[in-house]
């Protein structure tokens, strides 16, 4: 990965999605480090003294674009104490130190793929989704799931995406309520049962899963006993 | 900043004045004009003694700086320091070992090309890793690889090329990376000599898999002691940084913890689930790191550097210009094809014909306080360490051995004068008046 730098960032946005899930924008007056789609940052909330030690700090995906170089964005849901404090002291204007890029979880071009995504897990594959182009040569099917209709907060990002790169498909897991259109949208949770009748040549296609750790971990398994090669099958898991 | 850290830095400043600001006016035939030598100024201390007043001591704020830079000077992703260029070239030639390269791994018995007239810890490590190296001469005049040796230099067992950027010269990167391809060989390039070296318009050190760096004081910029490797690719940045760092799997800074943000949650091995990431060990490797005070040091060279290129350059010309009227005796340096050489040194190798020999010119210009040294092992395997070692030859090593016996080098590095450049050129021109 790129050597990783420490910058002093301002909060620009927060966008509430509600149901305890943000979105940040984060811009700073030093340049912004290049990175990879699907690499992590640190967020750290205490000040951080360039020459001591690093304060304590979370991973978060990337979900913004590579190309925009101006700011980063992270989407966060509050899970513990740490997310707990973010969404009780961050405001537009806070300062935050991030250091980044971290993380290899690169989706490889040159097979077809699968993305599957619950929550806020969707931020690992935003800034891939966001740099497909038109020409996109294998398939790249979403699965992506989230609590309710209102948190498939990247699904207009998704929807522009369809529109444009012929290779990419999506369909949508919600848990609570009911679906406000019919069609690639199912009730429940994301299930390989539901996924794999979907691809083509499920044995020569790589799975992505990035989500909440029992999600990962059950479709997995899931897929494993469904003959899918473990080494076709990458996770994004973080404690 | 606090009051006193400001008063200790401004001191530094007054110090370095009264130390160093003021360069006697060179006595010739009575001040040694080395071959090379560390060209600072109050920036490098300030910066060295502002690290050393954050006591961190392990890499931190000017580590992450240099790698930054460097990495961006060289157009490259991954860059991180060592040691010394020697731990760089040790570091490139273990990555290539890793299991996690499968088909692509070396193993004990396969085989690096490289060269015998170098420096040994180009080869030392090819070495320690129970691989095989295979030589091929030298030219006489850029000191590289004869290219038209490589291809017929590869058999099954072969699977990288490893060389030096002798001195500065660019060896043939055309043809390296042809055959790279052709053979799926790995590169690495020892670009120790060569730092802003240029071939076909491209940085040396680019070009590789895998490109080591040093910074001792004879090189392009110093950090003292240090070097840096770099790597094209993540997967072998993250290999080299584990060998560099005792063989772990864990790719967190010094003092820093959880970076990859699943410390307690991996299996790896037969170990339990959920052993610290920051104490499991994927390669057999070494503690090879450089502490943050050498990369202050760096920090302020590499903004030197394009000064230090450009010096070299017009000190080598200045040397050339003053020694053409002698090639007729002397074979002087030339650039390979395509390139444009960030001159280590300027190497000599004195003709067969010429009335004398390498060490009577040398002791000569030694008794002149002109400071020389030979190319560095000349052929390696004539050496104690290297008489004995595994290998194989392609061709002869006759070139080599020429350069073992004929060749040596004087400095162009930036901190010498005028009045030292013209006293070297005029101790030739005594010489030569009588031999």
């Amino acid at each position: 990965m790129a050597v990783p730098r420490k910058i002093l960032c301002t909060v620009d946005r927060i966008v509430d999605h509600g149901a305890h899930v943000y979105t940040l924008e984060l811009s700073s007056l030093s340049a912004l480090t290049a990175f990879k789609p699907g690499q992590f940052l640190h967020l750290a909330l205490d000040p951080y003294e360039p020459g001591s030690f690093w304060p304590e700090s979370r991973v978060f995906s990337i979900a913004s674009c590579p190309a925009q170089r101006d700011h980063l964005s992270i989407t966060y849901s509050v899970v513990g104490s740490f997310t707990k404090k973010m969404e009780q002291k961050l405001k537009t204007g806070s300062k935050v130190w991030v250091k980044y890029p971290y993380g290899d979880f690169f989706i490889q071009n040159e097979s077809d793929v699968v993305l599957i995504a619950g929550g806020t897990g969707i931020t690992a594959f935003t800034a891939y989704i966001d740099g497909l182009t038109p020409d996109h040569q294998h398939s790249v099917s979403l699965f992506y799931g989230a609590r309710s209709w209102d948190l498939l907060i990247f699904k207009p990002l998704v929807e522009q995406k369809i529109k444009e790169v012929p290779a990419l498909t999506a369909w949508y897991f919600i848990e609570e309520g009911e679906p406000n259109e019919i069609e690639y949208v199912f009730s429940g949770r994301i299930s390989v049962q539901t996924i794999i009748p979907k691809i083509v040549h499920p044995q020569e296609t790589d799975f992505y899963i990035s989500g909440p750790p029992a999600m990962i971990k059950n479709l997995s398994l899931d897929l494993k006993l469904h003959d899918i090669n473990p080494e076709h099958i990458r996770t994004d898991a973080w404690e | 900043m606090t009051e006193t850290r400001e008063e200790i830095l401004s001191a530094v400043t007054a110090y370095y004045q009264e130390k160093f600001g003021k360069k006697p006016d060179f006595r010739p035939g009575v001040d040694v004009v080395h071959y090379a030598g560390r060209v600072f100024d109050a920036e490098e201390m300030l910066l060295l003694v502002d690290s050393s007043l954050d006591f961190f001591l392990t890499a931190n704020r000017f580590s992450e700086q240099f790698e930054a830079e460097f990495a961006d000077f060289l157009g490259v992703n991954n860059a991180f320091i060592v040691n010394s260029g020697s731990s760089a070239n040790l570091i490139a030639v273990s990555t290539l070992t890793s299991p996690s390269l499968r088909d692509r791994q070396l193993k004990p018995g396969d085989e690096v090309i490289t060269v015998a007239a170098g420096f040994p810890t180009t080869v030392a490590p090819i070495v320690q890793n129970q691989l095989v190296p295979v030589f091929v001469d030298v030219n006489l005049g850029d000191y590289t690889a004869k290219p038209e040796m490589l291809e017929s230099a590869i058999s099954s067992k072969t699977k990288a090329i490893m060389m030096a950027h002798t001195l500065g010269v660019p060896f043939d990167l055309q043809t390296v990376m042809y055959l790279a391809k052709k053979y799926n060989l790995w590169v690495i390039e020892d670009n120790c000599d060569a730092l802003g070296s240029e071939y076909e318009s491209k940085l040396t050190g680019s070009f590789g898999d895998l490109a080591s760096h040093s910074f001792y004081p004879a090189h392009h910029i110093t950090m003292g002691e240090g070097g840096c490797v770099v790597a094209k690719d993540d997967q072998l940045a993250r290999i080299a940084r584990s060998f560099r760092d005792w063989g772990r799997d864990c790719y967190c800074a010094g003092g820093e913890n959880n970076t990859c943000g699943k410390r307690f949650s991996q299996q790896f091995g037969s170990l339990p689930f959920g052993y610290d990431h920051k104490y499991v060990y994927s390669h057999i490797g070494y503690n090879l790191k450089a502490t943050d005070m050498q990369a202050a040091v760096g920090v302020a060279q590499l903004k030197k550097l394009p000064s230090f290129i450009e010096a070299r350059k017009n000190n080598f010309n200045d040397i050339f210009h003053g020694l053409e009227k002698y090639s007729d005796r002397l074979i002087l340096p030339v650039a390979t094809t395509n390139s444009n050489p960030s001159w280590f040194a300027f190497v000599i190798t004195v003709r067969e014909n010429a009335g004398f020999t390498r060490n009577q010119l040398t002791s000569f210009l030694e008794s002149k306080k002109i400071e020389t040294r030979n190319v560095f092992s000349g052929n390696l395997l004539r050496h104690p360490a290297f008489m004995n070692i595994d290998h194989r030859i392609v061709g002869d090593l006759n070139n080599s051995d020429i350069v073992t016996q004929q060749s040596f080098f004087v400095g162009v590095y930036p901190g010498l004068s005028k009045a030292q450049m013209d006293w070297m050129i005029q101790c030739f021109d005594e010489f030569m008046e009588v031999n």
